[in-house]
């Protein structure tokens, strides 16, 4: 009794150390020295399927979009729209009617050929099998027809500042009239990668298209590896693994890659609002006062530096820096608990704060219940498991009072006026903005969307804690990795390693 | 002489025991009156503050201080070895007492074939499995490891039953017309319950790293509540740059479990019987 008793509380101290070894992901596999001119990249959510017309996720388009699948356009660094699978497109002058001149010679990786029948068949059928949410983006398309083999028509029902944007994310990708039966496994696009293998529950190899129409990729393979835990995420980096971290999960870990010599570690900006979202469709968040009470007594300077490690940037609306419209909100509601308190005339709350069990909500969750302890708001947090669970509860039942979660679709300022969206927030005369903003000149859709951010932060619709950073680390000699992630893609092409 | 010396090393293990779960239940005492800080409060001011200076150990990334979370997390830690050794014992005693009055008979096997079933089942699945369903908490937590832990109290129970039920006392008893609840609440009880403390105090250990764990993987107690596992885990990314995070937390549960196992020792012995004897004789 008396020995399994240390034994016991030997296990005790173990489980403080465990925390280096426990749990780490690197199987024996694809641990070790990779294979020349191949690469591995740590990556957080596995895809639930590989067909992004019929299933929600981020990370079908991260892993396919750009790699596997070409569109027309694509979204550069700058968040520029530059060709892609169109050589060029020519505007009409009431802005109505699209015409795209497609590049020659272009062969889905079946060895079907290309042409503006795939462009009909692949828009078309956004309308007809999508499933998706987001292809109402794509409902101002009025009809799709092919010129010639390489040229193709997009007539819209009403010009859209919206539609050449959508079309270079998932809605535009171009898929074979031959290549649709088994989406969810077999995907058939043109791009620079064909899938190689798809190892549930642990990696996802993408092949070298050696048939590829543009510059063939410097690299044979990459593979994708999912990690549930940061931390084991960042071991298989050091122990050399993986080659990429593509989404450090644990900024306070980055000392660990310090070495110049060893890594690097790449910077940048997404497209991730971190919103800590307020029900606007009950008490007590239905009160614009109680909204606001809050968005003054957090200080997200002080969120962002205990929570994330002082990395992303502080914005204050839905919108990224990287959008044209974007305007520094963050002085809309600086941190002031008093001003907090006398909105709240003197009263306190309790409520729920279901948030989704990963690690930025959970380490954010814990600074804003503390702040708003301060002001008199009673935050229960209640940690649901993610996504199953967090988006049956509060993303579609609404059933919660606040929650934090990373919007990183990008241009998303939409999904506030849909009052059916779990924001609950209705106010017309922002879906009147975002309308005028579509339809309207360069020039009125930058002034219209400048003003429907701001409504949003001065009807406090939510708060906007940070936006999420870009932060890559990779060994030392991995090149063409990019700076920002501001499309839905994880962009492959010029990926290489020295 | 061997007498004493024997009494001098049965102790040892019962007052280092005793000593160190005095002073876990004395933490948690003293933390519901005074902490040196609220050891939820967020304060960017105090991040990763060194020992010292007002933290005497120091703080976490938001600035917590570490000792007011140590304190507060005792409270956690005990109210779950409680509760849940509590489930244990209530529920695992009287079956066991049960199946060991009616050794023969189809309930005995009944309640004893469950009871493998149980045992076969491990507390941690069990407890991720009730916080899938009904949402991770410390009550959930609590419940799991409980009731994972019946089985170990039914079968000590059982087995010492059947030792006592042979026993002359009883026999006469039951010679005498006294009805089997009589029997086992006025001669089976007292003469089983030295080893159910032994039970509980090693399944408080057990209960203790449980909890730790569960909390460790996000199935325990929710944030900010403090408890020793979440504290493992939230140190994890800090575990090359500030180790003392990992450290004291995980001192304190190997303290805590080692203090339940020592007293779980020392009494066994204290409380033993023929121990005891042999120290008469000696």
């Amino acid at each position: 009794m008396r020995r399994i008793g240390i034994w016991i509380a030997v296990g005790g101290l173990l489980l403080g150390t465990a925390a280096c070894g426990g749990g780490s992901g690197g199987g024996p596999g694809t641990g070790g020295t990779p294979k020349a001119a191949s690469l591995s990249v740590g990556a957080v959510a596995e895809p639930a399927n590989l067909d992004f017309t019929s299933t929600e996720g981020a990370a079908i388009p991260q892993a396919l979009l750009v790699n596997v699948y070409e569109g027309l356009v694509k979204l550069d660094q700058n968040g520029r729209i530059v060709p892609l699978l169109a050589e060029k497109w020519d505007v009409s002058g009431d802005r109505r009617t699209y015409t795209f001149t497609l590049r020659p010679g272009v062969k889905f990786s079946s060895g079907a050929p290309f042409t503006a029948d795939d462009v009909v068949f692949s828009l078309d059928r956004v309308r007809s099998d999508w499933k998706l949410k987001i292809k109402a983006q794509l409902d101002v398309v009025d009809k799709v027809e092919k010129k010639d083999d390489t040229t193709a028509v997009v007539t819209l029902k009403r010009p859209s500042n919206g539609f050449l944007y959508a079309m270079a994310t998932r809605l535009g990708a171009m898929f074979s009239r031959t290549g649709v039966a088994d989406l969810p496994n077999k995907p058939v696009g043109t791009g620079p990668y064909v899938l190689g293998e798809w190892r549930r529950g642990d990696s996802l190899r993408l092949d070298a298209n050696p048939s590829y129409w543009g510059t063939k990729p410097a690299l044979s393979s990459v593979t994708l590896k999912y990690f549930k835990d940061a931390t084991a995420m960042n071991n298989a980096l050091l122990t050399g693994g993986i080659d990429v971290i593509s989404s450090v999960q644990a900024p306070e870990s980055l000392q660990q890659f310090a070495d110049p010599g060893r890594f690097q570690v790449i910077e940048g900006t997404t497209n991730g609002e971190v919103v800590l979202s307020m029900n606007n469709g009950r008490p007590p968040f239905d009160d614009k006062s109680v909204r606001q009470a809050v968005r003054h007594a957090i200080d997200h300077k002080a969120l962002l530096d205990t929570a994330w490690a002082g990395r992303g940037q502080l914005i204050g609306s839905m919108t990224p820096p990287t959008d044209p419209w974007y305007e520094d909100r963050t002085g809309d509601y600086p941190y002031d608990p008093a001003k907090a308190k006398e909105l709240l005339g003197g009263k306190t709350y309790t409520v729920k704060m279901r948030i989704p069990n990963l690690p930025y909500a959970v380490a954010s969750a814990q600074v804003v219940k503390s702040q708003l302890a301060q002001v008199g708001i009673t935050a229960d947090i209640e940690p649901l498991e993610f996504p199953a669970r967090w988006l049956d509860q509060v993303f579609s039942k609404g059933d919660y009072d606040l929650s934090i979660i990373n919007h990183v679709e990008p241009r998303d300022m939409g999904i506030f006026a849909d009052k059916s969206y779990y924001f609950r927030y209705d106010n017309p005369e922002f879906g009147k903005l975002l309308a005028a903003a579509d339809e309207g000149t360069e020039q009125e859709q930058t002034d219209a969307l400048k003003q429907a951010a701001k409504l949003l932060s001065d009807d406090a619709a939510a708060d906007w804690l940070f936006l999420f950073p870009n932060l890559i680390v990779a060994k030392k000699g991995v090149t063409g990795l990019p700076q920002n992630a501001i499309a839905e893609s994880f962009d492959f092409t010029a990926l290489a390693k020295q | 002489m061997r007498g004493l010396a024997m009494r001098g090393r049965l102790n040892a293990g019962l007052v280092a025991g005793g000593a160190l779960v005095a002073v876990v239940v004395l933490a948690a005492l003293v933390s519901f009156v005074w902490t040196p800080y609220d050891p939820t409060l967020v304060d960017a001011a105090a991040k990763l503050h060194e020992p010292g200076g007002g933290h005497l150990l120091g703080a976490d990334k938001f600035g917590r201080d570490t000792l007011s979370q140590l304190m507060v997390g005792a409270r956690t830690t005990l109210y779950v070895g409680i509760v849940a050794v509590g489930i244990a014992a209530l529920l695992g005693t009287p079956l066991g007492v049960l199946a060991g009055m009616t050794p023969r008979g189809w309930l005995s096997e009944l309640v004893m074939r469950v009871n493998d079933l149980v045992f076969a089942f491990p507390a941690l699945l069990l407890a991720v499995m009730l916080g899938a369903v009904y949402g991770a908490g410390t009550l959930t937590a609590m419940i799991a490891i409980g009731v994972a832990t019946v089985p170990a109290f039914a079968r000590v129970a059982r087995a010492a039953t059947l030792q006592v039920m042979v026993t002359d006392y009883v026999l006469a008893a039951r010679a005498a017309g006294r009805r089997g609840g009589a029997v086992a609440l006025r001669h089976v009880l007292p003469n089983i319950s030295s080893v159910l403390i032994v039970q509980a105090s090693v399944s408080f250990a057990i209960a203790i790293l449980a909890e730790a764990a569960l909390s460790f993987l996000g199935f325990g107690t929710r944030p900010p509540t403090p408890s020793w596992g979440r504290m493992l885990q939230e140190s994890q990314e800090l575990l090359f740059s500030t180790p003392r995070l990992a450290l004291w937390p995980g001192l304190a549960v190997a303290l805590a479990v080692l203090g339940f196992n020592l007293l779980g020792d020392g009494l066994r012995d204290f409380l033993d019987p023929k121990l005891r004897r042999i120290r008469a004789d000696g």
